[in-house]
């Protein structure tokens, strides 16, 4: 079942989409590669869920065009996209039993019945359904719905394949084990993947590429890693990472950041009267008062195991940082922040563009 | 009982809940037992008795309906088949030869009633005998006009329930004031009718091109809905002579053809109500799911919605079958020799001067009602409850 020998690309090209007056997704721009797992990343009400019903053609978009394999596909009908794709809600046909539902695709392409038996086992197997052939959508587990809905859109060897926040529905120990099945599924048979949610983690350890979407507008499309270590935006680097970057308000003047009266070297140049420093919790160090970059006092401290979360508030601002779990400073404590130059983002505040 | 009002005060429940949650009848004290099967045994005695009654009703003769209240047959009074003998074998028509000649003719009554706007052919009169005619009469008049209401009103419903539709107000305003000036000149300037409609109807095309789109306020969904139901606020009996100018204008009085568009009309509203809310609930992915899997919208219908709405599709029918199967006042006023129904025969039997004819019209009601108690079994097996269970969510 490995040779997946149709993989498409996919592009989206100056997409837009309207709901009445409310624009949901704005010059919507994406190109996917053949055999890529890219994820949509973003809030309710991103427009993330458009973008993908536009790609299955359930919706048309109110301008633009769309792509797979090169083929203009903007008004063709979902069933000639040869897409298939994961609801979040799973949409299983309750009157049709597992094996039914899991070849309801090849029954519609009018297949021999032998060949959809065949088929439905394989898929079945994949997955690791069988078994359960004879039961109805009812009689499962959410984990085992899960795995029909994915059946059902593995069995017809899609040239795309969507899914719509696929493991929302889980709870969270099974939701990181089918994380896991979803990666390993999409790696052996290497069908182009694009996959939404609102969940950090799922798009981080599931993506090729990340495309982080905010209001409609595509924020940075980039490798997990990049999307980290290298935000493109204000919006973007306090949207990824647990718990999110640290902020601070102020001002940059040559290649200094001022604030509070402290002057924070940077790595960037530039004068903008006001402007963000951000820095990510892992990125600071704690330190005896009289090291560190900036002084505070402990507003709290929460031990996570591996390490222990401090969070410091200075003049107003609180800052955490993630200290050695062997940290044992008291609230109300005076400390140091030791902030490095070469982790330290700065952000244009009016626009929220980085300062490179 | 005791032990039960124990129960119920350990689990915390209202005095309502005592009174109206029983537990399992298993777990009831005999006590409770012996007055729950009472109670039940004593309803259903007031249901069925009726029905008993109509039934042994049709076996006496008149003098043990009038001499007064006889329960008991072979006990209380000697039961007769005399009420059954006049409705079938006394009349001279009653016969098999006659049932098939029925059915002929209403072969041969459709096709001359097709073919009658391009050749004049004379429809076959009946001589079957008056209960054979209006059975088969009833018979094909409510399974047509349930048939064409069902299909008609849930096509209308699944449109109500998937598509946005937004129709201008100003367009409706015009098309109700070209259609008032189509009655005017064709009533009073005797224009012939096709050509003023077809002036009217390229009128408003050609209006709605040059004007629909200054008009701002625009119906939804639900005023259409809301609009359709208001059709049966009117009572029938308001509108069943402006009904009969109209047949009689097209020259369909007396058919069966009148009684089965004039049922599928009224009972139109009911079927989109209950249909509709049958599919709204239906989830809409799963309709979405099977676009993606390939499935046409013919193909969604009928391996979707159709098996997930069979149990609303299944009462409705039921519904709308005994509705035109009972119905009266129309066919009284529409249907005045050849399709009169069985309502309006067992009407008959209150024949005024000589009185009513119980022992005749329950022999009557017992032949109307068994198509009926064998149609709701038969459709019951579909009502069953939790058919989508499993189709969303965990």
């Amino acid at each position: 079942m490995s040779d997946y020998s149709q993989k498409a690309s996919v592009r989206f090209e100056n997409v837009e989409k309207s709901f009445g007056t409310v624009q949901v997704l704005k010059n919507f721009e994406l190109e996917v590669e053949p055999g890529e797992f890219v994820v949509l990343l973003g809030a309710s009400g991103s427009g993330k869920t458009t973008a993908l019903r536009i790609l299955s053609g359930l919706e048309t978009p109110s301008a633009g065009r769309v792509f797979i394999e090169g083929q203009d596909v903007t008004n063709m009908l979902p069933k000639y996209r040869n897409i298939s794709m994961v609801f979040q809600s799973y949409a299983l046909y309750p009157h049709k039993t597992v094996a039914e539902n899991i070849g309801f695709p090849l029954k519609m392409r009018k297949l021999p019945k032998q060949d959809i038996e065949s088929a439905t086992i394989d898929a079945a197997k994949q997955v690791q359904l069988d078994g359960l052939l004879e039961r109805y959508p009812r009689e499962l587990s959410g984990g085992q719905r899960q795995r029909v809905a994915l059946a059902r859109a593995i069995i017809r060897r899609p040239s795309v394949f969507l899914m719509d926040e696929p493991l929302s529905n889980l709870d969270a120990k099974l939701r990181g084990h089918m994380r896991a099945e979803l990666k390993h599924m999409q790696q052996s048979m290497g069908i182009t993947t694009i996959y939404v949610t609102h969940d950090q983690i799922e798009a981080m350890t599931l993506a090729h590429r990340v495309a982080i979407l905010e209001k409609g507008v595509l924020q940075q499309l980039a490798t997990p890693a990049q999307i980290y270590n290298d935000p493109e935006n204000l919006f973007v680097a306090q949207f990824i990472g647990s718990p999110p970057m640290n902020v601070v308000h102020g001002r940059l003047e040559e290649s200094e950041f001022v604030t509070q009266g402290v002057r924070i070297h940077t790595q960037v140049q530039g004068q903008i009267e006001s402007a963000v420093m951000g820095i990510r919790p892992e990125d600071c160090a704690v330190a005896p008062p009289s090291e560190g970059t900036l002084i505070g006092r402990i507003y709290t401290n929460e031990l996570i195991g591996d390490h222990t979360l401090v969070t410091v508030d200075w003049g107003g601002d609180q800052i955490s940082v993630k200290a050695s779990k062997d940290f044992t400073g008291q609230q109300g404590d005076e400390i140091g922040l030791v902030i490095p130059s070469d982790r330290l983002f700065v952000f244009d505040k009016s626009t929220g563009a980085r300062v490179r | 009982m005791h032990d039960t009002h124990y129960r119920f005060e350990k689990s915390g429940q209202t005095l309502m809940q005592r009174l109206f949650e029983a537990p399992a009848a298993g777990k009831m004290s005999p006590a409770s037992k012996v007055v729950a099967y009472t109670l039940l045994i004593v309803w259903s005695t007031i249901v069925l008795f009726p029905i008993y009654w109509v039934v042994i009703t049709s076996f006496k003769d008149p003098a043990a309906v009038n001499q007064g209240p006889f329960y008991i047959p072979f006990v209380d009074f000697q039961p007769t088949l005399d009420a059954w003998r006049t409705q079938f074998t006394e009349d001279p028509h009653c016969n098999i030869p006659a049932i098939g000649r029925q059915f002929g003719l209403l072969a041969y009554n459709s096709v001359a009633f097709v073919l009658s706007p391009f050749f004049s052919i004379t429809p076959m009169e009946p001589q079957i005998c008056k209960i054979y005619l209006a059975f088969t009469n009833s018979v094909v008049i409510s399974v047509f006009s349930t048939f064409l209401c069902v299909v008609v009103g849930s096509m209308a419903a699944y449109a109500l329930a998937r598509i946005q539709y937004a129709p201008k107000f100003g367009n409706i305003m015009m098309f109700v004031l070209l259609l008032i000036g189509v009655i005017y000149v064709t009533t009073y300037f005797k224009v012939a009718w096709w050509a003023s409609s077809a002036v009217a109807l390229s009128m408003f095309f050609f209006l709605v091109r040059a004007l629909g789109r200054h008009y701002k306020m625009t119906l939804k969904n639900g005023d259409i809905l809301f609009w359709i139901i208001s059709q049966r606020i009117l009572p029938p009996i308001v509108v069943v002579i402006p009904i009969y100018v109209m047949f009689q204008a097209v020259k369909l009085l007396d058919t069966h053809l009148a009684l089965i568009l004039l049922y599928a009309v009224a009972n139109m509203p009911i079927v989109v109500w209950l249909m509709h809310d049958f599919f709204a609930n239906l989830p809409i992915e799963l309709e979405e799911s099977a676009q993606l899997d390939g499935a046409s919208r013919i193909g969604i219908f009928r391996e979707i919605v159709m098996p997930l709405t069979r149990p609303g599709l299944a009462a409705t029918t039921l519904l709308i079958l005994v509705l035109s199967w009972n119905e009266y006042l129309f066919a009284v006023f529409l249907a005045t020799v050849k399709v009169q129904t069985m309502p309006i025969m067992v009407a008959a039997k209150n024949t005024g001067e000589k009185g009513i004819f119980w022992w005749e019209m329950c022999a009557l009601i017992v032949v109307m009602i068994i198509p009926v108690i064998v149609m709701a079994i038969l459709l019951t097996r579909f009502i069953s409850k939790g058919v989508l269970l499993g189709a969303v969510k965990g």
